[in-house]
């Protein structure tokens, strides 16, 4: 598989929401790794040393949550930016860490593009 | 008829009337006191005579008569209607209503005081059950609130939670959709339904979360913006409908030509919501008509449909929640949509008006083009 462009982890437990966004991600041109949960998301972020950025629903069953593995990301890999997405809550500033951005579901796979290109300064 | 005969029918009045009577002389002791109160008490009258009227009270009796019904009667010189209550020879209680008045001579010395009881265990229970019955109406309210608050909350959490497996499907069918894997017509077509289902499930949800917040208090929260044109968005709530109803004609003429100071996404959703009353209640073989303006200060907003004419008792109601009219087909919502559409009219300062004649049913929404500060 050639190597497209910058790396995204896409965390998400609906597994139809995450391959429809995993495609709308890829067709853009991102290389896209999927997660179920915050678990997996950890164990791909430490096997690879290549992510841009990681994609994450903040509702999730499992060890963590969103929020909290956003923050463990930004203690841990502090490079990585993070995209944080709910349908329920809005996430303000002091939620996330600094530089992160929030996307209130239902988003648009135009506007999720637009944010990782903004993100990874990739055209 | 003899002038003892005359005495004998007077002492028979006054033994057995039909109240009970005493008198007290002006040191209080009683002095007289008829059969029906002995009998109604179980006191002989020589239990009575020589004692003061309190001995035969209960003690709330006693207390109320020595500080309410004794002074007033020394300072006024009648009481009427007290309650009371008598203690029977056999300990039971005896409610009773009572008048007092006070006979002076030519000098103003006190000759004796008339009591006049009327029973009133009935009367006085009718109006125990009163109070007893209004505190628990009272309960019954506070309690009805109680569970109309849970209920609202409750159908503001089934929403949240029925628009992830609903955007589950719809991202179902947008990866199919990518796919290439449909090429039948007959699939494609299926693929139209299901994307047009999922819009309109997604509607009836933001109905029903609208409603709920409604009645929770926090009404309709408008996020108001004049810089932006409205026209796109409404195009866009058209078109959408079109691929939704695409056997129906949705006719359109908008001339939006000054800036209006409205929550778009909302007046969007009004839109949808009198078009989709539309779709459902007017005549399929006739186009639905839609238009808007710029006129004086105000917008007008209309959606038109042909049809049988809105009946005048449904007229009334319409813009209720879960008014629903005549089912004519499938599409028949939660009967939200108009009451949700007024709301939104009305938190803009604006307001639906409804016509209907045989010609032609009308919904017009009026609203100013600059919202008052509110």
């Amino acid at each position: 598989m050639p190597h497209l462009g910058p790396v995204i982890v896409i965390v998400e437990d609906e597994s139809l929401l995450r391959l429809d966004s995993a495609e709308t991600i890829e067709h853009a041109g991102f290389e896209v790794i999927q997660a179920a949960n915050a678990d997996e998301a950890i164990a791909i972020l430490n096997a690879r040393l290549d992510i841009h950025v990681v994609f994450t629903d903040i509702q999730m069953p499992g060890s963590m949550d969103g929020l909290k593995l956003a923050h463990f990301v930004r203690n841990r890999w502090p490079p990585i930016k993070i995209v944080a997405t709910s349908g329920q809550v809005v996430a303000g500033a002091d939620d996330l860490p600094a530089g992160s951005v929030f996307l209130p579901k239902p988003y648009r796979g135009a506007e999720v593009v637009a944010t990782l290109r903004e993100l990874t300064g990739a055209s | 008829m003899s002038e003892f005969g005359h005495i004998d029918e007077y002492r028979e009045l006054f033994e057995n009337a039909p109240c009970g009577y005493l008198t007290t002389g002006p040191d209080g002791r009683i002095t007289k006191v008829n059969a029906t109160l002995t009998t109604w008490t179980g006191f002989g009258a020589d239990k009575f005579i020589g004692r003061r009227l309190h001995q035969f009270l209960n003690m709330a009796g006693r207390i109320y008569y020595e500080t309410h019904i004794a002074p007033l009667l020394r300072m006024q010189g009648f009481f009427n209607e007290f309650a009371l209550d008598f203690e029977t020879a056999a300990g039971e209680r005896l409610p009773v209503i009572a008048n007092a008045s006070e006979r002076r001579d030519a000098e103003g010395a006190l000759l004796f005081t008339a009591v006049v009881v009327i029973k009133a265990t009935d009367r006085r229970r009718y109006e125990r059950q009163l109070v007893e019955a209004r505190s628990e109406l009272q309960k019954g309210l506070a309690t009805e609130r109680e569970t109309a608050e849970l209920r609202e909350q409750f159908i503001a959490v089934l929403g949240h939670d029925l628009r992830n497996p609903l955007a589950a499907i719809s991202a179902g069918a947008r990866i199919l959709q990518r796919s290439g894997a449909l090429r039948e017509h007959k699939d494609l077509r299926v693929l139209d339904m299901i994307n047009t289902t999922v819009t309109r499930m997604s509607d009836l949800i933001d109905d029903v979360l609208d409603f709920a917040r409604g009645r929770l208090g926090k009404g309709i929260v408008l996020n108001c913006d004049s810089t932006q044109p409205l026209e796109p968005v409404l195009e866009q709530v058209v078109d959408e409908l079109r691929t939704a109803s695409p056997d129906r004609i949705i006719e359109t003429s908008f001339d939006i030509r000054e800036p209006v100071n409205c929550d778009r996404a909302r007046v969007g959703q009004l839109l949808s919501n009198l078009v989709g009353n539309a779709l459902t209640h007017g005549a399929p073989d006739q186009p639905v008509r839609i238009g808007a303006k710029t006129e004086g200060d105000e917008l007008k907003l209309w959606v038109a449909n042909a049809g049988e004419p809105i009946p005048a008792a449904a007229m009334e109601r319409l813009f209720e929640p879960f008014f629903r009219g005549d089912v004519r087909d499938s599409r028949q919502g939660l009967g939200l949509g108009l009451h949700i559409a007024s709301q939104i009219a009305q938190a803009h300062g604006g307001r639906i008006d409804v016509t209907s004649t045989a010609d032609e049913t009308r919904f017009v929404f009026k609203m100013p083009l600059a919202l008052a500060a509110s």
